[in-house]
Formats: C-alpha cells, structure tokens, sequence
C-alpha cells in the first residue's frame, strides 16, 4: 500500500520504518525540529537502538521516502500522524489544507498524544473538504529504548475507530505485527485516547504513591525495598512501576499524565488525584537536593555536587522533563555547582541550558565528576553506574556522601565503603 | 538642620474668622441649593490629577469659602512647612526628626534606600523563583507576615489592592498577615500552613512590640516542635523588617535575612520601605516599584501644583471646612471596590493616630477640633450595615466615596470574565447613586410619610481611580499621606509622633503580674479595674 507518516517523533520513524519493510511504499513527512536534518541524509536525535539502521536500510531499498513537511502536500489515502503534543496545529493545517489523489476517502490515523476528543474534531474538519474522510485513533503506546522490537511484537493494541472499512484497512496493515494472537482492541476513537492517557496516569499515580510511601518509610524507619517486595508479591498489584526514586519524566510518560490531567480539568469534574500525583512527581524530583541540603543544613552555597545521569531514563538522549534538570536549577540557584556526567545526554543538556552554563561542568567520564564533590547523586540508572571503582571514589570526593536516587546500591556495601549512604525510603 | 518655619495658631488668623462666618451663613444652605445657583460645580470644584480624579462639588462650599480656605493655608505658612516636609528640617520635632517617607520613593536620590530595594527584591525574586528553602529544603509557598500597626495595615491593604497583578514567577506565595495580640489569629492560620514550606517575616520597626514579639515567639516554637531547633531553622523560615538591627540579630534573625528601615521613616508611613515586602511578595516587585512611581509623581504634585489646584492640600481644607467651620466631626471612607477593603482601616490609622491631637506644637491645648472620626467599609457592604445612620440618622458625616472606573479582570477567571465585569459596573452605579441621595436627598415628590423621607445634605467627595493600576494606588495613598501633613500645617500640630499609645503599655506591664496571679492588686487601685481584676483571678 501506499502510507504517508506525518510528525517527528520516535514513534514516527518507528512507524514509517515498519511499514516499509513490511512492504508498504511510505513517504514520510518530517516537520521542523530537530529530526529535519534526517531528510537530507542527517542522524536521527534519538538514540533509539536500531532505528538509524533501519530508516536508511529501507531508503536504500526504495520503499522509505523522507522529505519536508507540507500541509498543502499530496496524500495517499491512509496517512498516520504522530505529532509532539504541543504541534496539534500541525494536524488542523493538515486537514484543512492537504490534498489526497486516492481513490477512497482519506484515512487518518492519529498516534499524537492529544487531549480526547481531538480525532472527531479533526473529522468534522476534514470532512468539510472530504465528506467521508475517517479520523482513527492509534495511541503511541512504544516504550523508548525498545521502540522497534515494541511495534514488532505489541503486547496489545488499542484502536480507536468508529468505521468498520477503516477498521479493515487497520487490520491489514497491522497484520504482521498481529499474528500469534489477535491483540488488537477496538474501541471509539475518544475511548483510545482517554485509555492512552489513563494508562499513563495509572503507572503515574503508583510511582508517585510509591514515592509518597518511601517518604513516610524514612520517617518511620522502615526500608521502602523490603515493602516493595512485599506489595509485589500481592498478585492483585503486580511488581511494575513501584519502584521509589527521585521522580519520573521524559516527552511522553509525563506529558501524557498532563495532557489528562489538562482534559480533565477542562471539564467540571477536576483531576484532584492527577493533579496530586504530578505535583508529588515535582516535588520528588528535587528529593536528591532536599538530602543534601538537609545533610548540610541549608549551608550548602559554594558546595560542589557530582550528578550522574540526565537522560530521563537509561538508553536514551532524551532530557523533557527529566529529574536532573530539576535538580541542576535548584542545585544552581543555590550557588553550588554541578559536575554532571551522562553517557549520551550532555549534548542535550548543553542544548537546554543555552548560553547560561554557569556553574555546570561537564565530565567525560563519572569518576571524574566526583571530583572535589561533597555529594555524589544518581539519577539515572544507566548500568555503567551500578559498579564503579568505589575506592578511587572515595578519594577524590571531598565528603563521601552518596544520594541513590534510583536506590539502585546496596546502603550496607557502600556504608563498609565507607560512605554516607541515603537512598529514597531507605534506611 | 535647616529651622522650622514659624508655627500660627489657625484660629486667631483673620481668614478663620471670615470662615467661622461663612460656616454660620452656611448653616441653611443645602447642597441642593449649592447646585441650583451654580450649574457648573463639577467642573469649578473638581481636580483632575495623573489618573485621580477628585469631584468634590458635593461638599458644602462655594468660591468664597475654597478662597478662605486657600488663604488660611497661606496664614498657617504651608508653603514653608512643605519646603520644611521635604529637606532635613526635624517637622517630627517632638521626636528631634525628619519625617521622610518621601524619601522611600525616591532611591536614586538615596543611596541607602536603594540599596535596601534592592536586597528587597532580592529576597522576593528568590521567593518566587522557588529558590527560598525551609529546613528541610522544600520550597516556601507561604509567607506569614507577623506585623501590627504600620508593619500591616499598609502592606494588608497594598496587597489586597493589587491582587489581580499578574506576576512572573515559579511560586505566587499566599501571603498572610497576623498581628493580633491574643494569639487566635495566629493560632488559626498554623492549622492551614505546612511549617516545611512557611515563612515568616517579623516586621516592627522598633522590633520591641510586645504584640509582634509574642506571635513571632509563638510561630517559632510551632517550627521548632515541628522541624527541630538550630540555627537553619532561623536561617530557613524567618526574615526580619525593622530599624534595630541589633535586636533584630538579638532574637537570632541572621543578618543575612534582615531587612532595615531607618528612624526617619514613621510606622504608619512605611509601605515604601522594606515594611513592603509582602506587598512585592503578593504583587511582584515590578508592581512595588510602580506603586512607588506613582507616590514618587504625587510627591512632585504636592510639592509643586499651586495650592488651588493642589490635591492634598485640597483633601486637607475639605476637612477643616467640615471639622471646624460646619461643626461635622465625622468622616466614612467607602471604597467601592472589594479589592480596597483595606483602605478604611489603613486611612484610620494614618490619619487618627497622625492628627487625633490636642496640643499644638507649642505645647498649648487647642481650642478647636482636630481630626474627625475616621471609620469605613466596601461602600456596597456598608449599604447592609451603616447607610441607614448616613441617611436619616442625626449625625452629619462627611463621605468619602473612592471609586474605580474601570477594571480588567485577570485572564484566568475565563467566561466568569463578563459577569465579573458586570457586577463592577452594579457597584459603579451604586457609589454614584449614593453619592447623589446623600447629597441631594429625596427629591420631594410625591407622597412620602416622614419616616421614608431622605433628607441629604451630607457632604461628599468622590475620588475617581482611572483604574487600580499600582502606579495609581502609589498616588492615591501618598495624597492621603500629604493630606495628613497638610491639615496638621493648618491645625498647628505634628502629625508624626504618637505619644498617646505609649502609656497603655506601660500599664499593661504592671497589671500583667497581677493577672497571672504574681503580684496582688496594687493600693489605691480604682474599683473597676479592681472589681475585673477579681473576676480574671477567680
């Protein structure tokens, strides 16, 4: 078949990229930002394991076609979009300027986080141009970092689609990724947009329930880990997202969790829970600095800290809302300063703090940020970080102080090291 | 130290005789009859300055009487004690000082102001930004101003005021104002508060009022019981205003966290100081600063506008006329808009304590009035409590309407906007229709039994804010403050001192063992403090 791909996002490429080589001729629209070098040959900005790869295998093979978005642009006929949150003007344009050659009603599959309702406004709206045009709802569910090997072999699917040839055309293209058993879910395109966004909300509201029990844990003594297990072992909760840290982030976790929070205060009934998780969220992000502050009694102007990881999760360049950024300014505005390390995202840090990088340094390797630190922080757990040379740590630190904000150190291993040990509910 | 120009006593100048005359023809002149004979009052007795506007054609003057008036300014030396108001000459001579609010406006002029500003919005933009920590480093979201007297009535009101300036910051603190001596006021608002993210300011400029000292006591240890003694915690939730330093450092305040202010600056004059804080805590500095300007702009007008087009002046002769002349001894402030709740409040301090005076600055008692009572409430509420006295009661009282002609409601109130806006205009109408019936009374026809009639004639002056930008707060509460100065020209008396609240304290401390049960009632004690004494210990 023929598919256009509209959007800039991980989930754009992966998309663009599966489709071609499952067969499909796909011309992929890249709009402006930081992908758009990608058209004319340059490197995606993600970091996404295998993704590069594939995107220029499948333009080598003639079925991936990239270039400039356009909104007056022709289209094929089936046309996915997905946009970042804040580009749904990107969507309205398209609909309201582009023109389709097929023969059949454009179809549009819409894969941007946007708040419910978006797909039918779209319809109405493309309808005045095309009056059988459908608007289906394909929310981006892919975890980053496993992106591709996500879209390849889905958990589950959901469709939001209230058009049974749509649904056929849907069915079709997602056939290879369908095959062991049928995992898609058909629903209303609201129905699919609100359950993306609950979904998010749901593993938003257990990290930071989990966050605010780790909170009570230090007060009472008592070791968040060994609760952790315990809940998990509770077959009605399960043992995902329960693990305490210093707040969660990235483009689409926390985006998605407000976007729901946005459509549901936009209605009368409130989001008084989301609203409570994200603010919870905020807070926890700053845990790491309150320690520290804490530890040194608010005296901690001129002081030094190392902080170890800035992407917002491991295997990833991505920094939209991470933890560390949080951190970074509140460490800053106190006039202490930051020796940050991170195997990919320092380019991305630099990026986002512009031409005001004082009191950052930037390090080439984690030892070397813990130089001179009167604390070391962890906030992302990328592996290299599990087991350093603890004892040329020590050295180098000027107070062996260590805030684990992903509580991924043993507290009696590091304590014989000879530090100071605090994690996030840990005692 | 430049000499203080001669002190005249009002009455015994020629133009206070011709008043006391005029007053007396006065007395079967309505103000109904003012307007029949003269069909341009507004435009003769009105004053049209930087975005006030001041109608007082309702009050019951003519020329004559306005030229008397501006003659007797001339006889009471106004034009030298206003040079002498702005230089280093001690008018707050009973206390050997200069009075220099003005000077609060003025920073490029004073070095030492400046430089207060600016650690001022120092503290405020690190408040803002969510930078200001408590103890156990979570970012501050409220902010207790524990003041009484100066160190909250004009910060309360300056707040209240501008509550609809949209502010650039991370945190847009709740500020809170106790100053109660008892104690509930505080105790009620720590339930609300989390001690991890509150501070509070202590603010008194001599930074001995017991009233202050008690509550700041009583929030220190709620913190302490909540987060542990030490140095951080004073260092984390407290911030000090006052013009002694060393007691400030005394009650553990760090020098770092303290704001001064100077001797010079007189309590209920000292919005402008660093006793504002809460005011840019509320409205962000830039607002605090614009107030400021528009003070500034004031203090150019009164210090230069002649005195018949001078608008203090005018606010000042408008009071003598009414006090000494029509024998009316009363004034009611009513704002019409609820964001100037404070100001009745505000006004009766600064002028009951400046000019609620008997002796001239001779030492002599007066042998006439000087401040009327002051008292006052949002105008369209004080229509549900005290109107029905102001209309048909039998006191005469001079009302002063103040009024907002229009209002940009804050963008986030969305579709509430319209109605909003809708029930400003509702409040519009009323101050103007009050105004009217005041003055002018029923209009007589029909058929009315006497208990509905509405006999007017109460004078009234309308003050017309263009709308309740900062810069035009900072002007309508400088006027006031040089309206005060300017009738305690006139009534021979130092408006900047306050001898009368000092020795109630003094007492206070003796009774205060007897209460507690340490002391027995001292001898010769009068009966009733005697027989209360005996109910309190029982």
């Amino acid at each position: 078949m023929h598919l256009d791909v509209v959007g800039d996002t991980v989930c754009a490429f992966v998309t663009a990229s599966e489709m071609a080589r499952t067969g499909n001729q796909v011309t992929h629209h890249v709009t402006p930002g930081a992908a758009s070098a990608v058209v004319s040959g340059g490197t995606l900005p993600y970091a996404e394991p295998g993704l590069q790869e594939q995107i220029d295998c499948q333009r080598a093979e003639g079925r991936l076609t990239l270039r400039s978005f356009d909104p007056t642009s022709n289209m094929h006929g089936v046309i996915f979009f997905s946009l970042q949150p804040d580009q749904r003007d990107h969507a309205v344009q398209l609909v309201d300027r582009m023109t389709c050659d097929a023969d059949t009603a454009p179809l549009l599959v819409n894969q941007s986080a946007f708040a419910v309702g978006t797909c039918e406004m779209l319809q109405s709206r493309l309808r005045a141009r095309f009056p059988d045009a459908v608007v289906i709802a394909l929310p981006d569910v892919l975890q980053e970092g496993v992106a591709l090997a996500h879209f390849q072999r889905p958990g589950h699917i959901l469709l939001g689609c209230d058009s049974e040839p749509a649904e056929l055309v849907m069915r079709n293209l997602l056939r290879p990724f369908n095959r062991r058993r049928d995992v898609i879910q058909v629903m209303s395109s609201r129905e699919a947009e609100f359950s993306k966004l609950a979904i998010s909300g749901m593993l938003a509201t257990r990290l930071s329930f989990m966050n605010d029990m780790a909170g009570l844990a230090e007060q009472v003594n008592v070791d968040i880990e060994q609760v952790r297990r315990g809940l998990a072992a509770d077959p009605r909760i399960g043992d995902a997202y329960l693990y305490p840290g210093c707040g969660f982030g990235g483009p689409g976790f926390s985006r998605d969790v407000m976007s729901l929070a946005d459509t549901l205060k936009g209605s009368d009934l409130g989001a008084e829970l989301l609203e409570r998780v994200l603010e919870i969220n905020e807070r926890q992000k700053e845990v790491l600095f309150r320690k520290f502050w804490r530890h040194f009694q608010s005296d901690i102007a001129g002081r030094c800290v190392a902080l170890w990881g800035v992407s917002f999760k491991p295997g990833t360049n991505r920094i939209q809302n991470a933890p560390a950024l949080a951190l970074i300014e509140a460490l800053r505005a106190q006039d202490v300063r930051v020796q940050v390390h991170d195997p990919m995202a320092l380019d991305e840090l630099r990026a986002w703090l512009g031409d005001d990088s004082h009191n950052v340094a930037f390090c080439d390797t984690p030892e070397q940020a813990c130089s001179g630190a009167d604390a070391l922080m962890l906030v992302t757990e990328w592996k290299q970080y599990w087991s350093p040379d603890w004892e040329h740590i020590r050295q180098v630190m000027k107070t062996p102080l260590v805030l684990d904000g992903r509580n991924v150190y043993d507290p009696a291993f590091l304590r014989s090291k000879g530090f100071l040990y605090q994690g996030v509910g840990r005692i | 130290m430049s000499e203080l120009p001669d002190t005249v006593c009002p009455s015994s100048t020629r133009s206070w005789q011709r008043l006391g005359d005029l007053g007396r023809d006065f007395s079967g002149i309505t103000i109904r009859d003012l307007f029949g004979r003269t069909a341009d009052r507004f435009s003769r007795f009105s004053l049209d300055v930087d975005g006030l506007l001041l109608d007082y054609s309702k009050q019951r003057l003519d020329t004559d009487v306005f030229q008397q008036l501006l003659e007797l300014a001339s006889e009471c030396q106004f034009q030298d004690w206003r040079t002498a108001l702005f230089s280093e000459a001690h008018v707050n001579a009973s206390e050997q000082r200069a009075a220099g609010h003005w000077r609060l406006r003025d920073p490029q002029g004073h070095p030492q102001v400046a430089h207060q500003l600016q650690r001022l919005e120092i503290l405020a933009d690190r408040v803002h930004q969510g930078h200001w920590r408590g103890v156990y480093g979570d970012v501050v979201t409220d902010v207790v101003n524990i003041g009484v007297g100066g160190s909250e009535l004009g910060p309360l009101m300056a707040s209240l005021a501008l509550q609809d300036e949209s502010i650039q910051a991370r945190v847009r603190p709740r500020v809170h104002f106790v100053s109660g001596m008892d104690g509930s006021q505080l105790g009620q608002l720590l339930e609300t508060l989390n001690p991890r993210q509150t501070l509070f300011l202590v603010s008194s400029k001599s930074f001995s009022t017991v009233d202050t000292l008690s509550n700041a006591a009583t929030a220190r240890d709620w913190l302490s019981r909540h987060l542990g003694e030490g140095d951080a915690l004073l260092r984390c939730h407290f911030v000090g205003v006052s013009a002694h330093p060393e007691k400030m450092t005394a009650w553990g305040i760090p020098v770092e966290n303290q704001l001064t202010l100077w001797d010079w600056v007189g309590g209920r004059f000292s919005l402008w100081s660093s006793i504002g804080l809460p005011v840019a805590l509320a409205a962000g500095f830039p607002a605090f600063m614009a107030m400021l300007d528009g003070a500034r702009e004031m203090d150019s007008h009164f210090r230069h506008a002649d005195p018949a087009q001078n608008l203090p002046l005018v606010l000042a002769l408008i009071d003598i006329w009414n006090v000494n002349f029509l024998d009316i001894r009363a004034r009611a402030v009513l704002p019409y808009d609820g964001r100037l709740k404070g100001l009745p409040v505000y006004l009766e301090q600064l002028e009951m304590e400046s000019n609620g005076k008997s002796v001239d600055r001779q030492g002599n008692a007066v042998s006439y009035h000087t401040c009327p009572v002051i008292w006052g409430e949002v105008g369209p509420n004080a229509q549900h409590a005290f109107y029905q006295l102001l209309h048909q009661g039998t006191q005469p009282v001079a009302c002063e309407f103040v009024a907002v002609a229009s209002r940009q409601h804050r963008q986030d109130l969305g579709a509430s906007r319209d109605s909003l806006a809708a029930q400003h205009r509702l409040s519009l109408a009323n101050c103007l229709a009050q105004s009217r019936l005041l003055a002018f009374g029923d209009s007589g026809e029909g058929e009315l039994e006497k208990h509905q009639r509405y006999r007017g004639n109460q004078p009234c002056s309308t003050i017309m804010m263009d709308d309740l930008s900062p810069t035009n707060l900072g002007r309508l509460i400088a006027a006031y403050e040089h309206k005060v100065f300017a009738a305690a020209v006139i009534w021979g008396i130092n408006p900047f001192d306050q001898w009368g609240v000092e020795l109630g304290k003094v007492m206070s401390g003796a009774l205060l063992p007897v209460i507690e049960g340490e002391e027995s009632p001292a001898e010769g004690l009068d009966s009733s403090t005697e027989g209360l004494l005996g109910r309190v210990r029982r």
